[in-house]
């Protein structure tokens, strides 16, 4: 369970420390990148805890959702229309969904598991 | 959770973390990139270099004097301190100067003048720009049309009539003169003049600037009007 936020720590921990830094330009896709990824995670952690999780939906949605992305966004550049903002607004709500219905497994979780151990003291 | 799924969602949260941390860096410290070459590197450092030398030169002057008047006795030290003086009065432009220069002259246009061509008094506008040219070329003392400038003397249009020091000057040619610190900076200061293109901006009014060849003695009238001195008191405690 802890093993997902170690890799995110270590993950940030390497970023800051090697001091990596992208074209100023290429900021915006990079962005949109990071929320199609934070959106695949919690995607996936919710899959997962409905039980419908699979690998292959998993890791082709990492790639396919960071790539439609940036392609979006390299289109609205080239348009003149700011594209991008459909990829964010898609992948904002998705994120609060994941995030919402995520909450709502581990609250009914815990509650279980609160009712089982009142019985057990019974 | 299985192991595998765990496995994968490390492996793409440490790729976020990445992304997450790069971004981080691009967003808070922007490489501020040296676009200078090494001639432009080469002309700061001449710029310096040239301050350094015009403060050293300015130290070793003031040490000679503080010499001078630790070396004297108190009569020779009263004629230093005059020698100071007049060295101020001289700068402010209360005393007449002497010194290699230049000399030019702003008169109409022949070729214009033939035609039945209006002259126009020459313009304030063009007058300061020509004394902030020659100022940031060495010049040191200037006299337009036999008054001299000092720190506060106006160059402006009272009723159409273009002014220097609130005398009106002669509309038709203008004597202009440029005392420098040595001869060569006066050469200097007529290559620059004569190389500058706002001589086309005196044609434009029907002027024509003649620049004359560097001098080696100049004579600038001093300040003819009076100071007046708002701000400072004299202070008589001393005495």
């Amino acid at each position: 369970m802890w093993l997902p936020l170690l890799g995110l720590i270590l993950g940030l921990s390497l970023g800051l420390l090697t001091d990596i830094q992208i074209p100023t330009i290429y900021e915006n896709y990079l962005s949109i990148a990071v929320l199609a990824a934070l959106d695949t995670i919690f995607g996936g952690i919710r899959a997962n805890l409905q039980q419908v999780y699979d690998d292959k939906v998993f890791l082709s949605g990492f790639f396919f959702n960071i790539a439609l992305a940036a392609a979006l966004a390299f289109l609205g550049v080239h348009l003149g229309v700011d594209l991008y903002l459909a990829a964010i607004f898609a992948f904002g709500v998705r994120l609060f969904q994941n995030i919402a219905v995520i909450r709502r497994i581990l609250i009914v979780k815990w509650e279980e598991r609160h009712i089982k151990k009142n019985k057990n003291t019974v | 959770m299985s192991k595998k799924i765990v496995t994968r969602i490390t492996i793409v949260s440490f790729i976020v973390g990445l992304m997450i941390a790069v971004q981080y860096n691009t967003v808070q410290n922007p490489t501020a990139r040296d676009t200078r070459d090494i001639w432009a590197i080469r002309e700061e450092l001449s710029q310096e270099k040239q301050k350094h030398s015009e403060l050293l030169a300015e130290i070793a002057n003031y040490n000679d004097v503080i010499r001078q008047y630790e070396d004297d006795d108190e009569t020779s030290q009263a004629i230093l301190l005059n020698n100071t003086v007049d060295d101020l009065k001289r700068q402010v432009g209360l005393l007449s100067v002497n010194g290699p220069g230049l000399v030019l002259n702003i008169g109409p246009a022949e070729e214009l003048k033939e035609f039945g061509f209006d002259i126009e008094p020459i313009a304030p506008d063009l007058l300061i720009r020509l004394v902030n040219e020659i100022y940031r070329y060495d010049g040191l003392y200037i006299e337009i049309d036999g008054q001299r400038l000092t720190h506060t003397s106006p160059i402006r249009d009272i009723n159409g009539v273009t002014t220097v020091n609130s005398i009106p000057i002669d509309k038709t040619s203008i004597e202009i003169k440029i005392i420098t610190e040595t001869f060569e900076k006066a050469e200097k200061l007529y290559g620059y003049l004569y190389a500058s293109p706002f001589r086309d901006d005196f044609y434009l009014d029907n002027l024509d600037l003649k620049i004359n060849e560097a001098q080696r003695d100049i004579t600038i009238k001093e300040f003819d009007g009076k100071f007046s001195n708002d701000y400072l008191v004299e202070n008589n405690k001393g005495e």
